[in-house]
């Protein structure tokens, strides 16, 4: 990185553009109310107030344009919050550009008298036109204060993007910034930026071609949009500060089956890498055939300790989306939402993270149920499966009644809501519903420690597990123990543990299955991630079967249980492994932390990259690989003072560990205890 | 058929021998080097460990086809990886009869290491060097009197299995321990750059830097760390002493 750079990357960190911000956001809410507009017109009212109110920014040496200085989304309905908005789904970016916004707008112009006789369509269409008009305006005033500045290069650029299709990288870039910008001013959130090295590589490999560009200068203009990302997430909406789902994938196959690994692939890993900062997340797709050098230099950047890539398993996510019902092309052309969960950019209005799955929770109730009912472990595990199959229907059932918010500039984005005259809030192609799998390791090994010590041992008395389990296993230290420290555990490769997980995905697949197609509108896709469920649930379940006293952690996405010791990675992989993924397809990694220290060796990326190829041999799904040293992350707690930079990987996403909230950092500081 | 004691069984341990590996970490070492960060290794029984509040007991006994089924279920992942399984500790050769029926056992495409001070019988040593198709071989001190006073035992054993190691023509790796001021000078660097320098086999010298966390786990343990040296002095990472006597060098 060059120097600029450099600066640049400080002033972004040290949040220098906050200078920029105006007090307030335009008041929306009263003008809908004045006029009582529809859903329609006050999402099209939103973006063209907050266009307008926008203020050019263009600092000294910037290459690409656009800042935020409006604070904060208003809100346009009275008794909903803006971030109820559509959300954590991906645009067609490769539409969008190569069209440009007037292409859209000819689009949506041309369906606008096809479909002149249906009001509603109609009402759409013309708050389609009328954001595209409002984006276009804010373009165009920011190309004539960089006139005005002297900035004929940056002017240029934006008379022609976004409204037109990019003519070189460099505008590509900046149409991509401007079209991404605007969904986040809309008030939408978790904008995903797709397959980004494939949709941009068209430009750069003309640009390189042609002469325009040599390397190191894509580098740099890839450098500065990526720091670029990083400028306005203090304003972007998420649980805790980092987790705004500016997810890239990278890699993988394109639509007709073919290696889609091409030079910008390398060139994102190699500056992301550089550039060292929480935005974009990466994702890299990759097969049992990957090259290793590829997974040489994706591990170089896990070496970075940021938290990604993260890696998808193509050989296995693209026969589980077919058989969830998406058409092959479109299966190969996943990408994530802001977590894990596998989409398809332009074509899902999937609502990936709608509901979860609490494992532990409904374990925990047929494990007292069953034991007081005085049931066999048979009639314990029936119990566990009606409990899975109450919480799918109920969310189903609820689901069923949601209704979203109109979103018309995030239609223009998307494949043929225009053309057809539809907003994306009533379906695109794909619109299932994702729910997560949450904290299945310890849901699993609170049933083989029963199992074991109450069944086939009898070695606890039911009654006792019982009592203890109401003690929260006050003066039952003997019972605890046994659970915790004498009884099989998922993460070793023990069929006594892991086939309890099995058992658990299975029936949670079933569950789902049963549920139907709903017509052919949705169905509902089970996963296997936890976000902050390892959290959420840890006060709301007492004490748990495995050994687990009340307020302690479960195990996070695809893990073993926090404060056990599994035999290593290889024992890992091999546990998840036997899950059947065919039927799990929302997403959720299996999650390691390895210890900085195994980076001393020359050799030492090689061999990581060979456990990732191992995962991927191995036929497992999602694999997410964190790199810490402990003391720094002990001496971050201590001084945060000394480790401003410092960034860790939370669930979905990294984020500044001095920025998390103490629940989060120290669940963290846990995860990297129990490092390998 | 053999039982023994091990104290870890790890995964992953990449800086044990090629490619992706499994260490066995056997209990009981007849040295007591004053930097060992591995003291759980050192005694022969099983022993509670105290630490962060939890108590457990390190050193589990094991049957030889146990741990061999264990590691042939990952026979196909290590070979993948250009790697295979190390017996470390510990001293392996403290075991050398159990570890024998384990090698004995083991998937045949297993790529094996041992890891070892090279201190023990003649014979054990023969035994296991045979067995496996490497050898990391540690050697701290040229020096008898420095031995003894750093690590309690004579090296007299330990330089005659080396020399009975390269009579083998064995591939083997030379690791050297840097504890600042005991064995990184420029001395006992040179004498060991010397004393195997052209043996046949050697494929080159690992210099290992001290580790200050060294004396972490010693309390859990229930020892006392007093390593009587600087712990803090400046290291002498000096590679020259091994280029000059024409021996391959890397610091790990
Ligand atoms: S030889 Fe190794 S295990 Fe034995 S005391 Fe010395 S350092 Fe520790």
């Amino acid at each position: 990185m060059n120097e600029l750079l450099i600066e640049k990357k400080h002033s972004v960190r040290e949040r220098e553009h906050k200078r920029f911000r105006q007090q307030a956001p335009p008041d929306v809410l009263a003008e809908c109310e004045r006029e009582n507009s529809s859903g329609m017109r006050r999402a099209a009212l939103l973006i063209k107030r907050q266009c307008e109110a926008e203020s050019v920014v263009i600092e000294p040496g910037e290459r690409i344009v656009f800042t935020r200085t409006i604070p904060c989304i208003p809100r346009i309905y009275a008794d909903m919050d803006p971030v109820c908005l559509i959300n954590n789904i991906c645009a067609d970016w490769q539409m969008a550009l190569s069209q440009g916004l007037l292409g859209r707008r000819e689009a949506a112009a041309d369906a606008r008298e096809r479909y002149k006789d249906n009001p509603q369509a109609s009402e759409f269409l013309d708050c389609a036109i009328e954001s595209i008009d409002a984006v276009l305006a804010l373009a165009a005033r920011y190309a004539q204060a960089a006139e005005q500045m002297g900035r004929h290069d940056i002017a240029q650029m934006l008379r022609n993007v976004p409204a037109n299709a990019p003519r070189s990288f460099h505008e590509a870039l900046q149409s991509l910034k401007f079209m991404h910008s605007a969904l986040w001013l809309a008030g939408h959130y978790h904008v995903g930026l797709g397959r980004f090295d494939q949709y941009m590589w068209t430009y750069l490999e003309a640009d390189l071609k042609s002469g325009v560009l040599t390397e190191s200068d894509a580098e740099d203009l890839l450098a500065e949009f990526f720091i670029s990302l990083n400028k306005d997430t203090d304003v972007y909406y998420g649980v805790q500060r980092g987790d705004n789902g500016q997810s890239i994938m990278l890699g993988g196959v394109k639509r007709d089956g073919s290696d889609a690994v091409n030079p910008l692939t390398r060139m994102v890993l190699r500056v992301v890498r550089d550039v060292g900062m929480i935005d974009p997340k990466i994702n890299l797709r990759i097969n049992a055939d990957t090259d290793l050098d590829l997974l040489c230099l994706a591990t170089e950047l896990t070496s970075k300790g940021l938290g990604f890539p993260q890696y998808a398993n193509d050989d296995v996510v693209i026969p589980s989306l077919v058989a969830h019902g998406y058409d092959l092309e479109d299966a190969r052309d996943y990408s994530v939402a802001a977590c894990w969960e596998f989409i398809i950019p332009g074509k899902g209005m999937e609502i990936v993270n709608y509901e979860t799955m609490r494992f532990p929770k409904i374990v925990d109730q047929a494990i007292r149920n069953g034991l007081a009912a005085g049931d066999t472990f048979d009639g314990i595990l029936n119990r566990v499966k009606v409990g899975i199959d109450e919480a799918a229907r109920r969310y189903a059932d609820c689901y069923s009644k949601r209704q979203l918010p109109p979103a018309p500039f995030y239609s223009v984005l998307m494949d043929d809501c225009i053309e057809n005259g539809r907003d994306l809030s009533s379906g695109v192609k794909y619109n299932n519903v994702g729910i997560h799998g949450a904290c299945s390791a310890s849901a699993a090994d609170a049933l083989a420690a029963v199992k074991k010590h109450v069944f086939d041992q009898h070695d606890i008395d039911p009654a006792d597990l019982l009592a203890a389990l109401d003690a929260d296993y006050d003066g039952f230290e003997d019972i605890k123990q046994k659970l915790q420290n004498d009884s099989p555990k998922v993460g070793n490769n023990d069929d006594a543990a892991d086939s309890m997980l099995t058992t658990l995905f299975d029936y949670f697949a079933d569950a789902c299955e049963k549920l139907g197609d709903h017509d052919g509108k949705w169905i509902m896709r089970p996963g296997t991630g936890s976000a902050m469920f390892y959290l959420y649930m840890a006060d709301e379940v007492g004490a748990t079967a495995e050994g687990r006293k009340k307020g302690e952690y479960f195990s996070a996405n695809l893990a073993p249980a926090p404060n056990i010791r599994v035999h290593g990675p290889i024992s890992v992989l091999q546990t998840y492994s036997k899950i059947d993924y065919k039927r799990v397809c929302n997403g959720g990694p299996i999650t390691m932390e390895l210890s900085d220290a195994v980076f001393r060796d020359q050799d030492s990326v090689r061999k990581v990259a060979m456990l990732v190829r191992t995962f991927a041999q191995l036929g497992c799904q999602q694999l997410q690989l964190n790199t810490l040293n402990y003391e720094k992350l002990m001496d971050a707690k201590a001084h945060p003072e000394r480790h401003r930079d410092l960034i860790v990987r939370v669930w979905g996403w990294s984020g500044y560990f001095c920025e998390l909230a103490p629940e989060y950092q120290e669940h963290v500081i846990n995860r990297y205890k129990y490092a390998l | 058929m053999s039982e023994g004691i091990i104290f870890d069984i790890r995964e992953f341990c990449i800086h044990d021998g090629p490619g992706i590996r499994t260490t066995v970490f056997l209990k009981g070492c007849p040295l007591r080097c004053k930097w060992c960060h591995n003291p759980e290794g050192m005694s022969a029984e099983p022993q509670m460990i105290n630490s962060a509040g939890s108590r457990r007991i390190v050193g589990e006994k094991y049957q030889a086809s146990e741990v061999a089924d264990r590691l042939n279920s990952q026979a196909d992942i290590l070979c993948a990886n250009e790697g295979g399984v190390t017996f470390s500790g510990g001293e392996p050769l403290m075991q050398s009869r159990f570890v024998k029926d384990i090698i004995d056992l083991l998937d045949k495409k297993l790529h094996i290491v041992l890891d070892t001070s090279g201190c023990g019988t003649h014979s054990d040593f023969q035994m296991l060097a045979a067995r496996v198709d490497m050898v990391y071989f540690d050697l701290k001190l040229i020096d008898r009197q420095a031995h003894v006073k750093y690590t309690g035992v004579d090296n007299d054993p330990i330089l005659c299995n080396l020399r009975a190691l390269s009579e083998f023509e064995k591939p083997f790796v030379i690791r050297i321990p840097l504890v600042p001021t005991v064995t990184d000078t420029d001395e006992n660097l040179s004498a060991i750059a010397k004393t195997v320098r052209g043996l046949p086999g050697l494929v080159r010298v690992d210099l290992l830097p001290y580790n200050k966390a060294a004396g972490g786990k010693y309390a859990s343990a229930g020892m006392v760390f007093d390593p009587g040296y600087d712990e803090s002095a400046q290291l002498n990472l000096n590679i020259d002493c091994f280029k000059k006597e024409q021996v391959e060098v890397r610091v790990a």
